[in-house]
């Protein structure tokens, strides 16, 4: 198995073989049918993901050496440009394909149960596996030239599923929307890799990262008497890219109108792997972002803002998948705060165990959402725990995950992300450090807010869809329980190896950090397994402010469900009831309860109002005034075109004849 | 000598030509361009060539603007139509016309176009029709074939833009009616000699 | 002087095409008397097949001669070299793929007559005689025996008040700006004495003109070419005729002119106006900054297709002047490469709306591609490779032909330049992704099922391919175009 080009043929077999998969969904959809369809994407997934498990043996667990190499040459320009296919497989691609091909995996064979009745079944096979495959390509680059092909094209497909089943009115404004808030990610993204072409005169990771120490110093001005540093400029352009594709703020926007797709679509892409690639681009790309503090002071201050305040607004959400859709924002950002105070690795393993548990959720709100008749208002659910055991054990594992239960995959990644800040000395640290332990207390407070509202108290659906529940099928069971399995054991086998037990070591040369930013080995020195970690962990603010969060959502939603519209009127009754079981005191329970809802309202309003409103739709409007407008030149008459014509060229005579 | 009489003429085309734009009458406007073809002329002879000068009168003046003019009295335009919004444009194309004229006199107006001396004049001899020939014939070959494809291609579009076969129309084929036989035209039709039931 | 010292032999395809048009248009006439019978109803199909075979065999002749036989020839009146041979056989390609595609459209309407088929292959001459025009003389009349037929190609439906009325336009607006390309070539000549390509360029090196009367001179000729290709503000004709012509015509306007009309920019811009690099340089960069400009926006509020592929087509223009501004040889190729990658794309593009249209029904609305992709995915999937390699999007062939220009721009110093021509491009992308948007998310309305005929399946699906095969190998085309170009 070390023969390189025997694993070279694996690697091409798991890109290919999600492909081959979707082009039979697609083009002979017709003459294999439904089940062929379905069989196709699924097997041919499957055997990615197997042949990823047998990647990450070799890569990780025997430390063959990485792989780094190219598989054609696509083109050989005029000025010694080459633009290759290649992969680079090493630890980080290893981790990385093993989490995309098994969520992706299980999504497959949730979607036979929750695309069953949909006449678009073949096609939407078709694009899942399709995404797949260009996901691969975006994971398994070794250049920017493909990594920014996969990054379109996961983008472009995504764009395509978020319309699946688009209503015609919305359809032009929403989808133009998350088309120009990715583009506008993308254009940064296009520009930074115009720059290190410029500066380092190569495409090839390896290149690139080996003499980035040498620009280290050098500086470009944008515009004429400003000098900036070009490693800042390029990491600063990457990072707008990732802020695109991984939903920070304030090019968020996207992601929660994206939850108008179907939902295994809206696990897959937007919360488990298309989102996340941002976050990988930014740890491949570590080997930059080390040299420029003030980037990674960026990327700090973006990934707490959206931590902190994206999980507010799932406060006041009720739409369920809007909810999980919001605290996808907020994880992103946790996995970015992570990037930014240089504990890649941290950023990495939360990016994995928020795919099993995030997938997890959004699975188990398509579960819901199916049982419920297609009704996604959590204000007319309630008490589903009794109709649907296994989606409610599953979920209640998912959640916990979310808020960082001690013991579950989350807390083992959130806690030390918590604990990297803490630790770390960029510039921003500290208020990123408020920010994610604030994010800790509203992450507990939504997630059990959406869990009680949704599985238990009383039943507030009508009796038609009452009469009718029932738990989901196998194929849609199955997966939440292949999800929960890795939702609840992954940190505590995996916390140690990827994380503590020989820092730096686990991702080889993937990952480089600079030894006086290297949080992680700072505290791999208290690193004593897992399980003290989780005793150290009972003693951590951000374990209380978890079960704090956790409680006020008992409280609010299961004890006295009159709470939260009367939150504000009655604060002297929050104060109480609350004061008696925790000693927070009254100003404390005002602010995260009353008016966190506020805030989180306001905030969303605000969102609406000027960022979508403004921003986004401002653009799309304008484009569409101005083409509108424009057009009326054009009127037909033959007199105005020569007049037109006649006019163009006195311009041209005036500026170059004359002038 | 010469140059007054370029000058005469040159003033006289100029004049010729604002009038065929702007006179009401399209007859004289028409006529206007006669002049303006015939005062070319002149000009050409100024420099020497004759026989271009004599086909453009022959040509213009006296195939295609004769056939213009028939065209114009067949055809009743209606000129006040044609000048709605005259009055309403005028500034602006005055403006444009204006400014146009500023930024030639800018470009060309002071002298000298690379200061290239006129050619030295041809002895009397010269024959104006024979030099043309066998230019035209020998080093201008590709460009005169060339202009005479294009001519074939507008004799083409014509014919296909305008010909067409009304259903209903009548018209005579020479070739048949050459062609006819006495069978064509000549039916012989056998009748009795007499009514075979007597008259009452 | 003798007959050998024409040097024909380098002219053979254009003699060829000559020889073979005014055959084909005598054969033709003499099929006329059959027009009665049965087989008449059908249109000339024999001419039809003629006419293809003519086609073959000049391409044919011109690949036998490609780089051979170098140099002037006729009189110094006509330039023989590879990159006039490159963009002949691109000529041919785009006739020959015209017409396959427009048969069942021209006989369904009744239009598949003789005419169409003569009238467009002596505008193939035309642009043959443009590609290798070496004098101002032999510019101006490729030009004419090129436009003269499109002209009235685009009326030849009398019926059809729109063909006419986009055939006035475009004649009108064609002859004041061929009269402003002659009265920039009557400039030049004036300042320099020579109407050879050649000589004028070694005059105005030498500079012993005023400049400014070049310069002015220079401007006019900016605007017939501009005109020529659909630069703004000289592209008003374009959305018009696009949209009013018959869609076969359309289709042949949309390609093979447009090569014609970039070697006539080429052979006088980078050939004899090239020490005028500087002004012409800066004229272009305007007029590229307009058209993707105009193009671009304009196009996202367009509800026929014909007509936003119009746009589309004057934004690409606005690349295609991009990548002339680097002035330099490797800039040049890549306008080139960019200017074969349209005509492919657009040959593809308005096959598809031929394909979709029938008697009655043009196709031509944006909205008629509707579930486009449950009637024939297959097609769906053509139409989708095209839009995407309109929009630039890898691994298409579009994608190269826009990375080339911008690079050749970025390199040449006009970064400023080239982020505006992504900025459009990505407003660009909007509209292209609509019409796929409308072929796979909405619902037919017409469920008419697709029958292509053979050979229009076959040549569609092949071009579309092309575009895929050409994006994912770019290398063979792209160092064709350097290697013309001289820019090793």
């Amino acid at each position: 198995m070390d023969d390189p080009v025997n694993m070279q043929s694996i690697y091409l077999a798991i890109v290919l073989a999600p492909l081959i998969g979707s082009l039979i969904a697609g083009l002979f959809g017709w003459k294999v049918g439904r089940s062929g369809a379905h069989w196709a994407a699924n097997i041919g997934v499957a055997i990615a993901f197997l042949l990823s498990l047998v990647v990450f043996k070799q890569i990780i667990l025997d430390g063959a050496p990485s792989f780094d190499g190219v598989i054609y040459t696509w083109l050989v320009s005029g000025s010694g440009l080459h633009l290759d296919v290649g992969f680079r497989v090493d630890e980080l691609t290893a981790i990385m394909l093993v989490v995309v091909t098994f969520v992706s995996l299980m999504v497959h064979v949730y979607t036979i149960g929750y695309m069953h009745d949909d006449p678009g079944y073949n096609r939407f096979f078709c694009y899942t596996a399709l995404f797949t495959f260009a996901m691969l390509i975006l994971v398994m680059a070794n250049n920017f030239l493909q990594l920014f092909f996969g990054w379109e094209a996961v983008g472009l497909i995504s764009y395509l599923l978020i319309g699946f089943w688009f209503k015609r009115e919305s359809a032009n404004y929403a989808s133009l929307k998350a088309f120009l808030a990715n583009r506008v990610g993308d254009l940064g993204f296009l520009l930074g890799i115009a720059v290190i072409y410029k500066y380092f005169g190569s495409m090839d990771y390896s290149t690139v990262f080996k003499s980035a120490h040498a620009i280290v110093g050098q500086t470009l001005s944008v515009w004429p008497g400003t000098e900036w540093s070009v490693i800042t400029v390029t990491c600063i352009l990457l990072f707008i890219g990732a802020m695109g594709k991984s939903a920070q703020v304030p090019l968020h926007v996207w992601l929660p109108e994206s939850m108008e797709g179907p939902t295994p679509i809206s696990a897959l892409i937007h919360a488990a792997t298309m989102v996340t690639a941002g976050i990988f681009m930014v740890a491949r790309m570590s080997p930059l972002f080390e040299f420029s503090e003030t980037a990674l002071s960026v990327v700090l201050l973006v990934g707490a803002t959206t931590a902190f305040f994206m999980g507010l607004l799932g406060l006041v959400q009720n739409d369920i998948k809007r909810v999980v859709a919001y605290s996808t924002l907020s994880q992103l950002g946790y996995m970015t705060v992570a990037l930014g105070v240089s504990a890649y690795a941290a950023g990495i393993f939360h990016l994995m165990t928020h795919a099993f548990f995030k997938a997890l959720l959004f699975l188990g709100a398509g579960s819901v959402i199916v049982a419920m008749h297609h009704e996604q208002d959590m204000r007319h659910m309630g008490g589903l725990r009794k109709y649907m055991p296994i989606t409610y054990w599953t979920v209640l594992l998912g959640s916990l995950a979310l808020i960082g239960f001690p013991g579950s995959a989350g807390f083992f990644s959130k806690d030390a992300i918590i604990s990297a800040v803490e630790a770390s000395n960029i510039p921003g640290a500290s208020i990123a450090y408020v920010a994610v332990l604030l994010g800790v207390f509203v992450t507990a407070l939504y997630t059990f807010r959406m869990f009680f509202l949704v599985f238990h108290g009383e039943g507030r659906m009508d009796q038609h869809t009452r009469d009718h529940l029932h738990e989901s099928p196998w194929v849609m069971t199955l997966p939440l329980i292949a999800l929960a399995i890795p939702s609840l054991v992954a940190g505590l086998m995996w916390a140690g190896p990827v994380l503590f037990d020989h820092p730096g070591v686990f991702f080889g040369h993937a990952i480089v950090v600079l030894p006086d930013h290297d949080v992680l080995r700072e505290m791999a020195h208290h690193w004593q397994g897992p399980l003290s970690f989780m005793v150290h962990g009972l003693m951590d603010p951000a374990f209380w402010l978890a079960m704090a969060g956790l409680a006020v959502a008992y409280v609010c939603y299961m004890v006295r469900t009159d709470l939260p519209d009367l939150a504000i009127a009655k604060l002297g009754v929050v104060y109480t009831v609350l004061v008696e079981k925790y000693g927070f005191d009254r100003f404390n329970e005002f602010f995260f309860v009353g008016g966190g809802t506020l805030l989180g309202r306001f905030l969303w309003q605000k969102d609406v109002a000027l960022i979508d409103g403004v921003v986004v739709n401002g653009t799309a409007n304008a484009v569409a005034w101005i083409s509108s407008v424009v057009r009326y030149v054009q009127s037909g008459f033959l007199y105005h075109y020569a007049f037109a014509m006649i006019l163009g060229l006195l311009c041209l005579l005036g500026w170059f004849v004359v002038a | 000598m010469e140059s007054f009489l370029f000058y005469l003429f040159s003033t006289i085309l100029l004049v010729a030509a604002t009038a065929v734009i702007t006179v009401r009458h399209t007859v004289r406007a028409a006529l206007s361009l006669v002049l303006v073809f015939f005062t070319s002329a002149a000009l050409w002879v100024l420099l020497e060539a004759e026989f271009l000068a004599v086909t453009l009168v022959v040509v213009y003046v006296g195939a295609v603007m004769v056939l213009f003019l028939f065209v114009v009295m067949m055809i009743d335009t209606n000129t006040t139509v044609l000048r709605e919004g005259f009055t309403k444009y005028l500034p602006l194309g005055v403006l444009v016309a204006v400014t146009m004229a500023a930024e030639m006199f800018l470009a060309l107006g002071s002298p000298g176009f690379g200061g290239m001396a006129a050619p030295a004049p041809h002895p009397a001899s010269y024959n104006n029709v024979a030099e043309l020939g066998s230019i035209l014939y020998t080093q201008y070959v590709y460009p005169f074939e060339l202009a005479s494809v294009i001519l074939l291609v507008a004799i083409i579009a014509a014919i296909a833009l305008t010909f067409r076969r009304r259903p209903g129309t009548k018209y005579q084929d020479p070739a048949r009616q050459v062609s006819v036989r006495r069978a064509d035209c000549v039916r012989l039709v056998q009748m009795p000699a007499a009514r075979k039931t007597p008259a009452p | 002087m003798t007959f050998a010292m024409l040097k024909l032999a380098a002219a053979s395809p254009e003699v060829l095409v000559l020889v073979g048009a005014c055959a084909i248009l005598m054969v033709d006439v003499f099929r006329t008397q059959e027009k009665n019978t049965k087989k008449g109803a059908e249109g000339a199909v024999l001419t039809y097949w003629l006419s293809l075979i003519l086609l073959f065999l000049g391409a044919f002749v011109t690949f036998l001669g490609f780089g051979k036989h170098t140099g002037l020839a006729l009189n110094g009146y006509f330039l023989k070299d590879s990159l006039g041979d490159l963009l002949k056989l691109f000529i041919y390609l785009a006739a020959f793929v015209t017409f396959v595609y427009s048969r069942d459209y021209l006989r369904e309407r009744g239009l598949l007559t003789g005419e169409f088929f003569v009238l467009a292959l002596f505008s193939v001459l035309g642009m043959l005689v443009l590609v290798s025009a070496s004098s101002f003389l032999t510019v101006f009349l490729g030009l004419e025996l090129m436009s003269l037929p499109l002209y009235a190609l685009i009326a030849l439906d009398r019926d059809s008040a729109t063909a006419s009325e986009a055939a006035m336009k475009y004649f009108v607006m064609g002859a004041i700006a061929t009269g402003m390309l002659l009265y920039g070539m009557s400039m030049l000549y004036g300042a320099t004495g020579s109407l050879d390509l050649g000589k004028v360029s070694e005059a105005v090196r030498h500079g012993d003109q005023k400049h400014i009367v070049l310069v002015f001179g220079l401007v006019f000729m900016v605007v017939g070419v501009a005109f020529k290709l659909g630069a703004v503000p000289f592209h008003m004709w374009l959305p018009d005729v696009y949209q009013g012509s018959p869609t076969p015509v359309t289709l042949f306007l949309s390609a093979a002119p447009k090569l014609a009309a970039f070697a006539m920019l080429l052979r006088l811009f980078m050939g004899a106006l090239e020490p005028l690099a500087v002004e012409w340089q800066q004229m272009l960069a305007i007029l590229a900054v307009l058209s993707m400009a105009v193009g671009n926006v304009i196009a996202v509020s367009q509800t026929n297709l014909k007509r936003m592929l119009g746009y589309s087509a004057i934004a690409h223009v606005g690349f295609l002047f991009l990548g002339m501004l680097a002035t330099n040889p490797q800039g040049y190729s890549a306008a080139l490469f960019y200017m074969i990658t349209y005509s492919l794309m657009s040959l593809a593009s308005f096959g598809v709306i031929l394909l979709l249209s029938r008697l009655g029904f043009e196709a031509d609305r944006v909205e008629d591609c509707k579930g486009l992709g449950e009637r024939s995915p297959w097609f769906a999937a053509v139409m989708a490779v095209v839009m995407l390699s309109m929009a630039g999007v890898p691994p298409f062939l579009g994608f190269w032909a826009k990375w080339e220009v911008l690079r050749t721009a970025v390199d040449a110093g006009h970064v400023s330049l080239a982020l505006v021509a992504v900025a459009f491009s990505v407003i660009g992308a909007w509209y292209y992704l609509r019409v796929i948007w409308f072929m796979y998310f909405e619902k037919a309305q017409d469920t008419a099922p697709l029958v292509p005929t053979v050979g229009m399946g076959v040549l569609l699906s092949a071009n579309a391919l092309a575009l895929l095969y050409l994006g994912l190998f770019p290398s063979s085309l792209m160092a064709v175009c350097v290697l013309v170009m001289g820019a090793h």
